[in-house]
């Protein structure tokens, strides 16, 4: 992806796209679409990185990589997908959109939201260099359990780890920071805080997750540095330390962190679906609480990763996890009334957000088969749990952030995606996402543990994992048309418009792409989409512009 | 699927102008993001101190353990204890700053700001000498649990305290270039909450390693 | 274009089945695959009942949900003739609190039928009559049975095989060794962590007789996927025979420390051979080289000579990891089975006269290390 794929069409005064201008720039707009472009980087090296996993277990047999190797491809896999694309892309469209939303400028704190970019690649090409390092990189898994991950038997790969999740935790908590005092401080008049969109109350959300959550990850991973490298002995059992405390600080951060992962996604579908049923999201005010609940409730359900350590009060867990299925499930029951009478349009975002629906809600089930601590007994650490967490991250985040893109590509490069390549795409990942993530659930039950390099072949686990092998590559496959859509668009892409989608939020209310610093004016703010009653009333009554409309000046 | 039909013409004048957006009251921008932040940064503390207690809890050797046990406990005099107070002091000066900047006292805040200053350089000093002192009597970061936590948890204290006397350097010195007046000073404020926090940490940290009686184990 | 989605997927799967055969017979498999292997332990029986109440549930909040988005995606798609906005509907409040409350007591149900099961299955009875205690390290399994009231250790199985009574209820500890693994036998249905510095423990009670395939299930490093163990179910008379000629073995042993120590044995009604190298020294004509290394066998193939003795000169490089070798025939018995010992070392194990054919040679300690062993 070349710097000349994002030139814009149209170009603004002042808007210089020279490869300096973006390395230096600070305005919002640029800055999400390097957190996009670099998260899809990434994304592409840690899809590679599975490849790999599953091509070595097509079939039972040591054939492609060693053991060690195979580890390092799934910790980096995981690492990757998890700290460098699914987190910083949502973080990506937050920075591009959230702005537009409330009508700002720009974010509150430029100069601070470009070095949070910044320190993402950065971090990113420090745990990638493990490969590079000897002894390999960081092969104890993504969720590094101590005492596995301390000196005695991992290498430098690591510590590079360590240091380059230190780097994208900050990079994300200074983000958090900059988009709260945004959200807070920089609506437009008459953007009130029951008026802003459901996408910018679910950043809202995620952002005090991060800045809550993060912090004690950072302090994890300090602690595990110095165990590592300066003979600390905070988790290693043989010289007094705790093994479990990293497990319970790991999952007080990590837990919270699959809902930063899923929030942000969940509010772009919460955009999308009504644009495309030409109804307002039901319930709009049940979705703010239900938001705020999930990530309330997030904070107290980290030990239902570890059911089985025999060092956590299980029922207290059991209870609340299953309770978050209940504002999950308010969610699900408003999108579907939403759609329920209107007039549905099946563009390629809408098709990606049915995909969320439909994926999603199976990996949330299947979650909660978790919740009940014996039922986890015999499913924790097995291929369904390696089911479940695509199913949400997959299914529900990654058919999340490709609605994002056809929904919003349009107003970042002024042109339309093609629809007839965007649906040959979506067919494509639907059909491969389920051919590789659905046998694991029965994987999983049979008994196949996760994180092995190797099976018996008598385990009768071969078909399976061939299913799922051959569904990997399968969504491999369904990048191509992705990348070829993005590129010949850019180039003769049809003409976007301000508004292509007869959309209901202020990203639409100005040019395509927007000018620096957004707008040159405002509609009228009266609900939450004021795109759409400036559109009805002009079209119908032509009552607009009337006295009620707030007046409003500049920096006032 | 090109509308640009609904044009904006229906709309007054534009309200957003440059980024200078935050008079709507309230908390300024600086401070409300640095209220976040250390947010955050009470978590990373948090996080710590949970480590801390988490270990001290499951010692079978007592709390601390040797070597730092009853007979070589750890001591409040001459060192902590009067650097606890400079701190405690320290905090006070820079909130005085504070109120002088308020009322555009230049001078009084120039110089409560200086005293923080030294204040601060003061207490990392002593904080130094105490760690020789510590590790010549053989406690240091590889020490067993109460050397690795103990080290962390002063440690990275003390690393916020020497970020605060560079962030109260620069203040000091856009002070002294007359950069600051009651109507300006939202950086001025930022950093007083942070001196702030640093403070609170310690006192937190003083009582916990300190005065928290220690465990026996028979 | 979801449907079309859809229905690729499911006609690929179809069609996958019609090609292996009976798609009616192959769709119950298919059902079937939907559950946990038959529990073969009271309390994995439990846990399948839950498993199957929770399946249930889940599968009716599946269709409901998802069949409410079909019929919206069916029934509503945006016609030629829609040109007026549909109502604009913006909440409803009776239906939000429905879907709110129902959805609780849904899950409040789940819960106390979890918890109840929970009760049951996460019971320890520390005075329970056979104790047992696996311990784990990088990369396998040793079972130290222990005496009843579980200070002294009776003896310790380092093959990775645990013999328990069927119908006795087992107190099982954990240790570790290093790092964290975790005990898993899938047909329990249950796995339970084995932490270093922290003794876990759990019963269970095995309630038929068999043979139930074990392994590792948490991360433990490069030979994980390889820490593989079996629990064999033997009616108690059988174990307890089985137990005293341990004990007696293991007395024996710590008597006259120089002699080579069998790795440990079968029960006596299994049928195989008893377990012992022949006696060391008398080198056979040819000598064989064979590394582990990685927990691996270096060499996937051997030859040797019919009918005629020969060494086999095992260099175990796994620093710290035990391995042997064991020849099995074709049958699947054990026709020599080496000492298991710890690397860095180097045993040379003399192989008696074998009859022509070809072999099957495996680390006892860690199944997936195999390779063959042709004989001419
Ligand atoms: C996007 C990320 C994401 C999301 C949103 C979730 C959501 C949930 N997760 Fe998941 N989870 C992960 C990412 C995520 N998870 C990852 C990455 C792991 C593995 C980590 C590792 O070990 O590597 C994991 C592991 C994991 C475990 C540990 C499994 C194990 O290791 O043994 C558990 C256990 O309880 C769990 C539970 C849940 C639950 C209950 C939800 C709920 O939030 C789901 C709620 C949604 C619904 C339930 C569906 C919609 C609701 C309705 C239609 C209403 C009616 C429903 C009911 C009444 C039930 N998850
Ligand atoms: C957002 C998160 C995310 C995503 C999208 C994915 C995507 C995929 N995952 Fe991943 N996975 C995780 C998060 C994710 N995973 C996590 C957290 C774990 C746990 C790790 C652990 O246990 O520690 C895991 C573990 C995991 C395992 C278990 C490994 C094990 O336990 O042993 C497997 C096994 O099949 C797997 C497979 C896949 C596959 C096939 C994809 C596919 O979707 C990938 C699709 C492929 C591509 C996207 C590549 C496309 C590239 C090209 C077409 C080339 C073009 C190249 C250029 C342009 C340069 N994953
Ligand atoms: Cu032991 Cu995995
Ligand atoms: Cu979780």
């Amino acid at each position: 992806m070349a710097t000349t794929v994002l030139h814009p069409p149209t170009t603004a005064p002042g808007y210089r796209s020279g490869l300096y201008e973006w390395v230096t720039t600070t305005d919002h707009k640029k800055i999400g679409i390097l957190y996009l472009v670099n998260s899809f980087i990434f994304f592409f090296f840690a899809g590679l990185l599975a490849l790999g996993v599953r091509a070595e277990l097509a079939q039972p047999g040591i054939q492609f990589f060693a053991p060690t190797t195979y580890n390092e491809l799934f910790t980096i896999h995981g690492s990757v997908m998890i700290f460098l694309f699914i987190i910083p892309i949502l973080a990506g469209f937050g920075n591009y959109v959230v702005p537009l939303m409330i009508g700002a400028p720009d974010m509150a704190f430029p100069r601070i939201n470009a070095l949070s970019f910044w320190m993402l690649p950065l971090g990113g090409l420090m745990i990638a260099a493990g490969f590079l390092a000897g002894g390999g990189a960081a092969a104890a898994g993504w969720t590094s359990y101590t005492p596995l991950s301390e000196a005695k038997y991992m290498g430098v790969g690591e510590d590079l780890w360590i240091l380059g999740l230190v780097l994208v935790g900050t990079s994300s908590i200074l983000g958090a920071v900059n988009f709260l005092v945004t959200i807070f401080k920089l609506r437009a008049p008459g953007m009130t805080m029951f008026r802003i969109p459901i996408l910018v109350w679910t950043v809202l959300v995620t952002a005090v997750l991060v800045l809550m959550a993060t912090p004690v990850f950072t302090s994890a991973l300090i602690m595990l540095f110095i165990d590592r490298n300066y003979g600390g002995h905070f988790f290693d059992p043989a010289s007094g330390g705790n093994a479990i405390l990293w497990q319970n600080v790991f999952w007080f951060y990590s837990h919270p962190a699959v809902y930063v992962m899923i929030l942000p996604a969940m509010g772009m579908i919460s955009e999308i679906v009504p644009v495309f049923s030409r109804k307002p999201l039901f319930g709009y005010r049940a979705f703010v609480f239900a938001t705020a609940g999930i990530g309330a409730l997030g904070f107290s359900v980290w030990a239902h990763h570890m059911f089985t350590t025999g060092s956590v009060y299980l029922p207290f867990f059991s209870l609340m996890t299953a309770l978050i299925g209940v504002p999950t499930g308010v969610k699900f029951f408003n999108w579907i009334a939403t759609m329920i009478r209107g007039q549905l349009r099946f563009s390629t975002p809408f098709l990606f957000s049915l995909g969320f629906l439909t994926m999603f809600l199976i990996g949330g089930i299947n979650g909660a088969f978790s919740a009940a601590v014996p039922v986890d007994f015999a499913l924790h650490d097995t291929y369904w749990v390696v089911a479940h967490l695509h199913y949400v991250l997959f299914g529900g985040s990654v058919f999340g952030v490709m609605a994002g893109v056809y929904y919003w590509f349009p107003k970042m490069t002024g042109r339309m995606l093609n629809e007839t390549i965007g649906k040959i795409q979506f067919v494509l990942m639907f059909v491969g996402f389920n051919l590789t993530f659905f046998p694991m659930h029965m994987l999983g039950l049979a008994g196949m543990p996760r994180r092995i390099a190797d099976y018996s072949s008598a385990a009768g686990w071969s078909e399976l994992n061939l299913l799922a092998s051959i569904g990997g590559f399968t969504i491999a496959t369904s990048m191509l048309p992705f990348l070829w859509n993005i590129f010949v668009s850019l180039r003769n892409g049809e003409i976007a418009g301000d508004d292509p989608w007869e959309a209901n939020t202020l990203e639409w209310a100005t040019s395509s792409p927007p000018p620096p610093y957004n707008f040159d004016r405002l509609p009228p703010i009266r609900s939450e989409r004021p795109l759409f009653d400036l559109r009805h009333a002009a079209s119908t009554v032509g009552h607009a512009g009337a006295a009620a409309a707030p007046a409003t000046e500049p920096g006032a | 699927m090109t509308t640009d039909s609904h044009a904006l013409t229906t709309v007054e004048h534009s309200p957003v102008g440059g980024l200078a957006h935050d008079a709507r009251g309230g908390i300024s921008n600086p401070v409300l993001g640095m209220i976040l932040f250390l947010t955050s940064e009470v978590m990373f503390f948090g996080g710590l101190f949970a480590a801390y207690f988490s270990i001290r809890a499951q010692s079978f050797q007592g709390w601390p353990p040797p070597p730092f046990d009853k007979e070589n406990p750890l001591e409040i005099f001459p060192l902590v204890g009067p650097a606890t107070v400079l701190l405690i002091i320290s905090s006070f000066t820079a909130q005085f700053g504070i109120w002088a900047i308020r009322r555009n006292d230049r001078t009084g805040f120039i110089r409560n700001i200086a005293i923080t200053v030294l204040l601060g350089v003061v207490f990392l000093i002593m904080q130094g000498i105490d760690y020789t002192i510590l590790a010549s009597k053989g406690l240091s970061l590889d020490a067993g649990p109460f050397g690795t936590t103990y080290f962390t948890l002063t440690g990275f204290h003390g690393a916020h305290v020497l970020g605060g006397v560079v962030m109260l350097s620069v203040i000091l010195y856009r002070g002294m270039a007359g950069q600051f007046s009651a109507r300006h000073h939202d950086a001025v404020e930022a950093t007083s909450l942070y001196w702030h926090f640093v403070d609170i940490v310690w006192i937190a940290l003083f009582s916990t390693l300190y005065l928290l009686p220690g465990t026996t184990v028979g | 274009m979801l449907g079309i989605a859809t229905l690729v997927v499911v006609v690929v799967f179809l069609g996958i089945l019609a090609a292996r055969g009976n798609v009616v017979d192959q769709l119950g498999n298919v059902w079937g695959s939907f559950f946990p292997p038959a529990a073969t332990s009271t309390q994995g029986s439990e846990i399948r009942g839950l498993y199957d109440i929770v399946f249930l549930l889940a599968a009716i909040i599946f269709l409901l949900v998802e069949g409410l988005i079909v019929f919206a995606v069916v029934r509503y798609r945006r016609k030629p003739t829609d040109t007026e906005l549909p109502p604009q509907i913006h909440g409803n409040n009776l239906l939000e609190v429905i879907w709110t409350l129902v959805p609780t007591l849904l899950v409040l149900f789940l819960f106390f039928v979890s918890w109840r099961t929970l009760n049951d299955v996460d019971r320890v009875d520390a005075a329970a009559p056979v104790q047992v205690r696996a311990v784990a390290a990088r990369f396998q399994w040793s079972f130290e049975y222990l005496s009843p009231d579980g200070k002294q250790i009776q003896f310790k199985q380092f093959e990775p095989k645990m013999f328990v009574p069927v119908g006795q209820k087992v107190h099982l500890r954990l240790q570790s060794a290093d790092v964290i693994h975790a005990f898993y036998v899938p047909q329990f249905l249950f796995k339970r962590d084995v932490v270093p510095g922290k003794e876990n423990s759990f019963d269970f009670t095995a309630d038929q007789a068999g043979t139930f395939r074990g392994q590792c299930a948490e991360l433990c490093g490069e030979g994980h996927f390889a820490m593989q163990f079996t629990v064999e179910a033997v009616p108690p008379d059988q174990f307890q025979s089985w137990l005293q000629q341990q004990i007696d073995n293991a007395a024996k042993q710590s008597q006259q420390p120089a002699a080579s120590a069998p790795a440990s044995g079968q029960p006596p009604a299994s049928g195989q051979p008893p377990a012992s190298a022949a006696p060391s020294g008398q080198a056979g004509a040819t000598t064989l080289a064979l590394t582990a290394k990685g927990i691996a066998y270096e060499q996937q193939s051997l030859e040797a000579q019919a009918q005629a003795p020969f060494t086999i000169a095992f260099d175990n490089q796994d620093d710290g990891i035990p391995h042997n070798v064991d020849i099995h025939d074709q049958g699947g018995n054990s026709v020599f089975k080496g000492q298991i010992f710890p690397g860095v070392a180097t045993q040379n194990y003399a192989v008696p006269a074998l009859p022509a054919g070809t072999y099957q040679f495996v680390c006892d300690v860690h199944p997936n290390m195999t390779g063959t062993l042709t004989v001419k």
